[in-house]
């Protein structure tokens, strides 16, 4: 991110590698910045390789939606490891409340990877199917395990593809509409949805319709957690002596 | 920044409770009589006042669930699960060298696992009632304890006078004291005294009686003193303040705390059984009923198997007024349905009412959490 003008100068993804380490060794040898700021899960081994400070990715996630999106007061953040939503302060962007899922992957997006694997689909294939399937039935397993189980049962007792993957987003739906209870107000009108599992539309659009609110995504969800960590990054810059 | 003096300079550095068993087996070598308790509701008195010495049976390993797992259920209290597993595989060194077992009905899973152990050794349960306020409460609860009084009588072919129950009460009144005062250093800006010494204080006192435990805990105060005069702080200025409430903590589930010190914040208070919760209160002197006195007292006790428990409420309240935390953190052990549900409670007074900070955590004593809380904790102190 450009300092001065906070314009997103380049994005950088890479698989999620078993060498982090020398993921980031390779990153520290491409590039340069004047501040640098880590975020998520691997934010420690990454500040000890490439220096610089440290946020969770709550913060980061609040920082970056304040700055992109003013008018916003709630944020989904729907991520591979786990499930988090945030209250903010609309004037201030400061950060109120924040709840998570429980320790277990059943309402995170690794929930959504091992349904496709089990259906044998690609996660693409799963959630073009979900869109045109029906709402017949539930899968009510709140255990990505038990679910499994649940949805090769539904397989082997002739229930479509379809049927079986719209009821697997509606699972994740009522998990992630019951965690944003805890946070929701009168005057959230829209939901700002970030993190890769932003990136199912069929998601975003059963989830505007369960809330009957407006979900915006923005073009890179994935992406929304490190523009606030470079907004972090930038803050601190500007406190150096 | 100046090294503070060890509270306890002693060899037990950093391991709590081999200092409490030390301390149970010197008082058992001497001829007391060890009485095993897993819960701040036993009337310890009652045990001093025959001679004897209580050991607290409560364990916090993960390395003991497994085997407790063969016969209990997984989704059970973790500390239940470990005590247990600890009393199966008889490597629990405080079960295995009491001479008798006290239990109270604080929660079902506890109550249930008595049933349990009762053959192992000689057991009594009081029956404790969950409505203090109502009326009768004090009187059953009198006659539970007196009920306990007979059984140790019994067992142990002795008298328990009622002159040897009041000296044990003002006894206790002392030694809380101190104790409460020597947790009240928390509220120094920034701290002088750390989480692991108010454990170090709180785990000695339990188990330690008589002129012993007293002239100790005047020590550590004017220890305390020292620090504070001399402005030797045990943490950096700026660092933000934790007060941890709900569950007792202690062995793995210190995972949390620990994540405190790391995100560079400090514990100044805890708020808990194996905190201020045991030691908070004074049994009134001199009443001519000193069992019931006992009863009064410890029925006021803010557990949430209590309802209501309006004190802990009020204790919270004074608390954070005195600490002046930036972050409350409840701390619920997975499936201990009171401290959960009253989450609800607390966090209402302490974010709507006290305008704090407040952080809920569900755990267990395993490490599987680890790095999701690190980021709620580290999360909630960006917050502050």
């Amino acid at each position: 991110m450009d300092g001065e003008t906070l314009e997103v100068s380049e994005r950088v993804r890479a698989a999620t590698s078993i060498d982090l380490a020398a993921q980031l060794k390779e990153l520290k040898d491409t590039y340069h910045w004047d501040a640098l700021t880590s975020t998520g899960y691997g934010r420690f081994l990454s500040q000890k390789i490439l220096g610089g400070g440290v946020t969770t990715e709550i913060k980061a996630y609040a920082t970056s939606a304040h700055h992109f999106h003013r008018d916003i007061n709630t944020v989904i953040d729907l991520g591979g490891q786990d499930t988090k939503v945030l209250s903010l302060d609309r004037k201030s962007g400061q950060l109120i409340k924040f709840e998570m899922n429980d320790k277990c992957s059943a309402g995170t997006g690794k929930f959504f990877e091992m349904m496709a694997a089990t259906l044998g689909l690609s996660l693409e294939e799963l959630v073009a199917a979900a869109l045109k399937g029906e709402r017949a039935f539930e899968i009510n397993s709140t255990c990505t395990v038990f679910a499994e189980s649940e949805v090769i049962s539904l397989l082997t007792s002739g229930k479509s593809v379809e049927d079986i993957a719209r009821a697997v987003h509606e699972s994740l739906l009522v998990k992630l509409v019951s965690l944003l209870s805890r946070i929701l107000n009168a005057e959230t009108h829209s939901i700002l949805f970030v993190g890769g599992g932003a990136r199912n539309s069929t998601l975003v659009k059963f989830l505007a319709d369960a809330l009957a609110r407006e979900v915006i995504v923005p073009e890179h969800p994935d992406f929304f957690g490190a523009y606030g960590a470079a907004l972090v990054a930038r803050t601190n810059l500007n406190q150096l002596p | 920044m100046t090294n503070p003096t060890p509270l306890f300079d002693d060899a037990f550095t950093d391991f709590p409770l081999k200092r409490a068993l030390a301390q149970v087996l010197k008082q058992r070598d001497a001829g007391a009589r060890v009485v095993g308790a897993y819960c701040s509701y036993a009337p310890v008195e009652v045990i001093w006042a025959m001679g004897g010495v209580p050991a607290v049976l409560c364990a916090f390993s993960n390395a003991s669930i497994p085997k407790a797992e063969e016969t209990l259920p997984v989704n059970l209290c973790p500390l239940i699960k470990s005590s247990y597993g600890f009393i199966e595989l008889k490597t629990c060194p405080f079960f295995e060298v009491t001479d008798a077992v006290v239990g109270e009905t604080t929660c079902d899973g506890k109550k249930k696992m008595f049933e349990l152990i009762s053959e192992k050794r000689p057991l009594h349960v009081l029956d404790l009632p969950q409505c203090p306020t109502n009326e009768g409460a004090v009187d059953y609860w009198r006659h539970s304890i007196n009920g306990f009084k007979k059984f140790l009588e019994e067992k142990f072919g002795t008298v328990i006078d009622e002159e040897a129950i009041e000296e044990a009460i003002k006894h206790t009144n002392r030694k809380n004291a101190l104790v409460e005062q020597i947790l009240g250093f928390g509220a120094h800006r920034p701290a002088v005294i750390t989480w692991q010494e108010m454990y170090d204080v709180t785990s000695y006192a339990m188990v330690t009686g008589g002129s012993e435990a007293i002239s100790k805990l005047e020590e550590i105060v004017a220890k305390l003193t020292e620090r504070r005069d001399k402005g030797i702080h045990t943490s950096a200025a700026g660092a933000k303040r934790v007060l941890v409430t709900g569950c007792p903590v202690g062995g793995d589930v210190l995972k949390v705390l620990k994540l405190v010190d790391e995100e560079g914040a400090a514990i100044v208070g805890l708020d808990s059984c194996t905190g201020l919760k045991a030691f908070a209160g004074r049994i009134e002197e001199g009443t001519g009923d000193p069992l019931r006195a006992i009863a009064t007292r410890y029925l006021k006790i803010p557990c949430a198997c209590m309802t209501p428990n309006t004190g802990r409420m009020e204790v919270l309240d004074e608390q954070v007024d005195l600490l002046k935390p930036d972050l409350v953190i409840d701390l619920v052990l997975q499936s201990c349905h009171t401290f959960n549900v009253e989450a609800v409670k607390v966090e209402s007074l302490v974010r709507g009412e006290l305008g704090t900070n407040y952080l809920k955590i569900v755990t267990d004593f395993s490490s599987q959490d680890i790095g999701q809380l690190k980021t709620r904790i580290g999360a909630a102190l960006e917050m502050c």
